[in-house]
């Protein structure tokens, strides 16, 4: 008797994806077309979250009532169709050993669900995408890459039957593509918006791989609209001109064109030095306007009643035509963002006063709904009071801040170009409100006051400098409660001692 | 046939004779209960088995037609006990659970049903939750089958065997007077495959024609002494003999391949299939089960039948025992059957399978290679396709460098749990850390990230009776989790009335969503009395003040301030004793499921209706993410930041949203930024609506002339 080898089909999904119904849509396909098939799942538990697996076998029916063992667990490299629902997941089932390059014709989504230690991370914790697709292909006889969930939302269908079409598209199973069409139809739910998903996919299918389309922040092309914004032009090498406008602008908007000057002013000092190379200026442009465009209550209130910005609610919400919507934003200024908006004296007298008596951690909550007259009201009048800032306290506080951060950056300049590079990044660890604001200066006045002093002073030995910054950077980003970077500093404090010992 | 695959689930338990059943294993498992004429059925829900009890549930109709009695039970020793109506009356009752941790629960009851032995037949249908998938503890359950003389049956991983076994095991059970249970690995239970029905049997006796009168006075047929000194002679000496003689005539066990032959296997049925296919590979069997070694398949593993392993073993030189887990108690007994018999073939075991883990297609093919090459027959292919998965695997971690970023399974999106959580990482942040007692539930996800709390787990419902030691010796109150199921599965009397008996000094977090929801969202004793629901609505309260707690407060559980200030009260209070903090908020899975339809119909109908959700500023967020260490919710995710000047990703919330208010609550209680914004969408706004915000749009537009600060554009008004 002949021995038919099933055709075996492994699909990876996350909870609440519909993988379940997939599965079932390919079995019964896959019998209405007079095979044997056989399915079972690795469900998880009920909740909406976490990995899945559905493993399929199929097998033509040998006509004489003999029923075939089928196998409930994917063996590694005889997969023949892989089905995965989203890029990290996919990458998984490669480290599993589920996909061979020899045999498995892989379909999958691109698009990413990050996992809750990519997105808890203090930075960017983002696993690099091109990598993970380079393993598929590598690892794959044939790989179908694309964005499914987007020709899904495309579509106005769901992710699982966009899938299905893309099965049906690839011929990589032994079933007529009107199968899969009436499991849809039998199946008899959402058939309309099922068949609309499985006509996108196989159209995906049929014409190969779609161009992965990546929507990078664009930058306008150097070109200068006003005196200032030429200035900038002129003095700045192209690549550090390019952000530079960018920050020109942002500071123009976020005070005036003297602040935007005064901007232009700092990077200038450092344009002027050879060991300032356009890398270094680059990413100086970039944080330095950042660091100038610092979230105070005035600039937030500006932020929040910009123009256009209902616009965009709106439909990133998602909200229908006839729909109104209202919208109330989430506000708890303590007393640091409140009294930091008075002049440094007073305010750190009142603010002094208010820790003695313990109420420093006392926050106003509000909820200001900038769709009502009120609410935008109230943030209109913060917003005017653009003018008072250079008075405020936070603004000289900031301002002071700037200023030792580019003189670090100056003083190590002309020693060390890496290591300056390296002491502009550091102002990354300087961003956000409240405790995060509080909790990135402290990790930046450590990494200032035990790292980068200390090899500015020649007290640390001059090779480590770079990495050393780097490495403190690091560690700040690590850990919200600071033990990372605390325990690098122990170890740099070890180092002159360590050598002075070995001198002696 | 194909028409019959598309039934509906429980339509496809009306099939009768003459058609086919499609469908999954827990199913199968359903409609061969039915053919069998049970009378009862019951169980407690647990994965893999929980959709067993959810199809009985909800083919009630069904099961009143044919007159099986029901039983929601409230946890296994329950439903283990209710197979005591099977000692007395000529009764087949069936129930299920998840095992080890169901059969652990289930121990008392099972022993003393075990020894009174049974005249009705009494089936445990067990969901073997081993290996990938698993969620409990890796033990075997084949263990107490030994202890307590229970019959053990693991059939082929088909629905035709499976169908067998069920139906054979009603008559194991009556013609031995003992309970049998039928174990299911997960994949089984999953499995989506057909058999050929029979028509459902109505009992004899049953709900629709009960038993005109109970059982006369027997006092052998009780648990006690001094019956049971009989009962233990009765199950060696008469039980087992009964039930070997069965096995064998009814060729439940099966033996495939040639009759002879230098080496044979022994393998649990439910492993058949992946031994078939290495075999299969090796060029010793194919794809329909045609062996080239004889190897002989226990769809029952306990009790093994002495004569038929010496006939299988008579004149080999040496056989393999596949039996996944540990102790290999097959292994074990088969040894001494052969020792006992004078026999001398060599036995292969655990010496070339792991002891641990699940058997896998590359664990048993590296297993039989070592056992083939023991004995000097090679299977090329095998060892072949073992290399090439090992370069293959070695290729892989090399091209991905880094491991992978986990991902385990979380809480919901806007799930009612999630921010007890976040309230207790933040006054861990203000307090310091307190001892966290967690439990089995969905509450277990608290362990995960972002939040990684709790120090130890020792069962369902068994949280605060882990801390009762703890609270003795410990500065700081312990904080004990648990859910309303584990409350009323057995944290009401391990838990509470031990700790109130004892004055323990402790904090209890009990989290009333309303359902069973780790499970699949079965009812539970407290659950809302509704249409289709099995609740009756008890009270979690007036049953805790009942008992004595001195201390009882509810909190809703999204307003994370408030569970704050409630839990800080609790870990602070001067006064002693067990305080316990009722946390409320519905599951939102089930919730959802009302809801959604709900407010899907009233739009279309042109109602008025409003819907919430979140949004996150991306011009405001620095993209510092403390919100989602905070939360870890689905929906707030991260998206590459559009500010070239900042290339971070940002927090975004996508639009699975369901508006639970969370975002909000942290940010104020953490104050951590002004970047939420919570929406309130109107659909079908009526006039009062559309007025309120015609006046609202004009004097924004009078004041936006400059807004913003851009100095150029007028503010755009919400377009209607």
């Amino acid at each position: 008797m002949q021995d038919a080898r099933p055709v075996r089909l492994l699909i990876a999904a996350l909870g609440g994806e519909g993988g379940g119904v997939l599965a079932s849509w390919i079995t019964n396909a896959a019998v209405a077309a007079g095979h044997v098939a056989q399915r079972t799942s690795i469900p998880g538990v009920a909740q909406r979250t976490g990995a899945t697996t559905y493993y399929l076998e199929i097998v033509p029916d040998s006509g004489n009532g003999e029923m075939p063992v089928l196998a409930l667990n994917p063996a590694p490299g005889e997969v023949d169709v892989m089905l995965a629902s989203e890029l990290l997941e996919t990458t998984r089932a490669v480290q599993a050993g589920s996909i061979t390059p020899s045999r498995t014709h892989l379909i999958a989504s691109t698009h990413r669900v990050f996992t809750v230690e990519e997105k808890s991370a203090m930075a960017d914790g983002r696993i690099d995408p091109q990598r993970m697709q380079s393993v598929l292909r590598q690892f794959s006889k044939s790989a179908l890459l694309a964005d499914l969930a987007a020709t899904a939302r495309g579509a106005n269908s769901q992710l699982n039957a966009v899938m299905l079409g893309a099965l049906a598209g690839t011929k990589a199973l032994p079933i007529a593509d009107d199968y899969f069409r009436a499991a849809i139809r039998t199946e008899g739910k959402a058939i309309d918006a099922n068949l609309r998903g499985f006509e996108a996919g196989y159209a995906l299918a049929a014409q190969g791989n779609a161009a992965e389309e990546r929507s990078m922040p664009v930058l306008r092309a150097p070109r200068a609209e006003n005196q200032i914004e030429a200035r900038a032009v002129r003095t700045l090498p192209r690549e550090a001109a390019e952000i530079a406008l960018e920050g020109v602008r942002r500071l123009t908007d976020y005070q005036n064109k003297s602040y935007a000057a005064l901007y232009l002013d700092r990077l200038e000092r450092f344009a002027r030095k050879p060991e300032a190379d356009s890398n270094f200026l680059r990413e100086l442009a970039r944080l330095l306007a950042v660091r100038m465009s610092f979230e105070d209550t005035i600039r937030v209130a500006q932020l929040k009643i910009r123009e256009g910005r209902i616009e965009r609610l709106r439909r990133e919400s998602g909200t229908s035509e006839g729909a109104l919507i209202r919208v109330s934003e989430f506000m708890k200024p303590g007393p640091e963002e409140i009294f930091s908006m008075l002049p440094p004296s007073l305010a750190r007298r009142i603010l002094a006063w208010i820790e003695k008596r313990g109420w420093s951690e006392r926050s106003i909550k509000m909820k200001v709904s900038t769709t009502n007259v009120f609410g935008f009201l109230r943030l209109r009048l913060l917003s005017g009071l653009r003018w008072w800032r250079p008075r405020t306290l936070r603004f000289a506080e900031e301002n002071a801040w700037a200023e030792r951060w580019l003189d670090l950056a100056e003083r190590t300049l002309v020693r060390d170009p890496e290591a300056a590079k390296a002491v502009v990044a550091t102002a990354s660890l300087v961003k956000g409100y409240g405790e995060t604001m509080k909790r990135g200066l402290k990790n930046w006045n450590l990494l200032a006051d035990f790292v980068i002093e200390p090899f500015l002073e020649g007290k640390l030995p001059r090779e480590q400098f770079a990495d050393a910054v780097t490495q403190g950077r690091i560690a700040a980003l690590k850990d919200a409660d600071g033990k990372p970077l605390g325990a690098l500093i122990e170890s740099l404090r070890a180092l002159p001692r360590q050598q002075q010992i070995a001198a002696e | 046939m194909a028409e019959v695959s598309f039934h509906s689930e429980i339509k496809s338990l009306t099939l009768s004779s003459g058609d086919t059943f499609r469908g999954e294993g827990i199913l199968a498992v359903t409609k061969a209960l039915l053919q069998s004429g049970v009378a009862y059925v019951g169980g407690y829900q647990g994965a893999p088995v929980s959709h067993l009890l959810d199809v009985l549930v909800q083919s009630e109709d069904l099961l009143s037609e044919l007159g099986v009695h029901l039983e929601t039970c409230t946890n296994e020793a329950a439903a283990a006990a209710m197979l005591g109506a099977s000692i007395n009356y000529p009764l087949r009752g069936a129930v299920t659970w998840k095992s080890i941790v169901g059969t652990n629960v289930a121990a008392d009851a099972l022993s003393n049903l075990a020894s009174a032995g049974v005249i009705g037949g009494a089936l445990i249908v067990i969901g073997e939750d081993y290996g990938e998938g698993a969620s409990v503890i890796q033990e075997r359950t084949h263990a107490f089958a030994l202890k307590s003389s229970l019959w053990l049956l693991d059939p082929r991983p088909n629905l035709p065997t499976i169908v067998r076994m069920v139906e054979k095991g009603f008559e194991l059970s009556e013609a031995s007077n003992t309970p049998v249970m039928l174990e299911l690995r997960i994949r089984a239970c999953h499995v989506y495959g057909s058999f050929d029905a029979k028509d459902n049997v109505a009992a004899k006796f049953s709900a629709k024609h009960k038993i005109p009168s109970p059982a006369v006075f027997e006092y052998d047929r009780l648990s006690h002494p001094p019956a049971t000194f009989v009962q233990e002679k009765h199950k060696m000496e008469q039980r087992l003999p009964k039930a070997q003689k069965f096995i064998l005539e009814h060729k439940l066990n099966e033996v495939f391949g040639p009759e002879n032959g230098d080496t044979g296997i022994i393998v649990q049925g439910g492993l058949f299939n992946v031994l078939n296919g290495r075999l299969a590979l090796a060029g010793l069997s194919d794809s329909f089960g045609n062996m080239k070694v004889p190897t002989l398949v226990l769809n029952v593993t306990h009790p093994l039948v002495p004569e038929q392993i010496v006939k299988f073993c008579a004149g080999k030189k040496s056989v393999l025992i596949v039996e996944e887990g540990n102790p290999e108690f097959i292994e074990q007994a088969v040894g001494q059957i052969l020792r006992k018999a004078v026999l001398n073939t060599k036995i292969f075991g655990k010496d070339v399978l792991p002891s641990a883990g699940e058997y896998t297609p590359l664990v048993i093919a590296r297993g039989l290679t070592k056992f083939l090459e023991a004995n000097g027959s090679k299977a090329p292919a095998l060892t072949d396709w073992i290399a090439q998965t090992d370069a293959h695997q070695k290729e892989i971690d090399g091209a991905l460098g880094s491991p992978l970023p986990p991902r385990p399974p979380t809480f919901c999106t806007g799930c009612p749990e999630r921010p007890v959580f976040s309230a207790m990482k933040l006054l861990k942040q203000e307090m310091g850390p307190v001892h966290v007692a967690a439990d089995i539930g969905c509450h277990a996800f608290g362990t995960f990230a972002p939040f990684s709390q709790g120090n130890s787990i020792l069962g369902y419902g068994m949280s605060l009776a882990s801390a009762a030691a703890v609270s003795g010796t410990q500065k700081q109150r312990p904080v004990s989790i648990m859910g309303d199921g584990g409350f009323w599965h057995n944290g009401l009397l391990s838990g509470v009335a031990g700790a109130v008996f004892n004055k323990d000094d402790s904090v209890l977090v009990i989290m009333n969503n309303g359902y069973s929801s780790a499970t699949g969202l079965q009812d539970i004793p407290s659950s809302a009395p509704e249409k289709d629901g099995r609740g009756n609505g008890l009270e979690i309260e007036s049953t805790l003040k009942s008992l004595g707690v001195p201390w009882v407060k509810r909190q809703r559980t999204y307003g994370v301030e408030g569970m704050m200030n409630t839990l800080r009260d609790a870990l602070t209070s001067d006064k002693k004793g067990l305080k316990v903090v009722i946390a409320d908020g519905e599951c939102q899975l089930a919730r959802q499921r009302r809801v959604k339809p709900a407010f899907a119909r009233l739009k279309n109908e042109g109602k008025r209706v409003e819907r919430t959700r979140f949004w996150v500023d991306p011009d405001v967020c620095t993209g510092d993410h403390s919100c989602i260490r905070l939360s870890g919710c689905p929906s707030l995710t991260i998206k590459p930041n559009e500010d070239p000047l900042r290339p971070d990703p940002i927090a975004h919330v996508n639009n699975d949203c369901v508006g639970c208010g969370l975002c909000g609550e942290v940010a104020h209680a953490a104050q951590l930024c002004p970047s939420f914004a919570e929406i309130k969408v109107i659909e079908n706004p009526n006039i009062l609506d559309r007025l309120k915000h015609r006046i609202s749009s004009a004097l924004i537009r009078l004041m936006g002339g400059n807004s913003g600060g851009s100095g150029k554009a007028p503010m755009p008004v919400p377009a209607e």
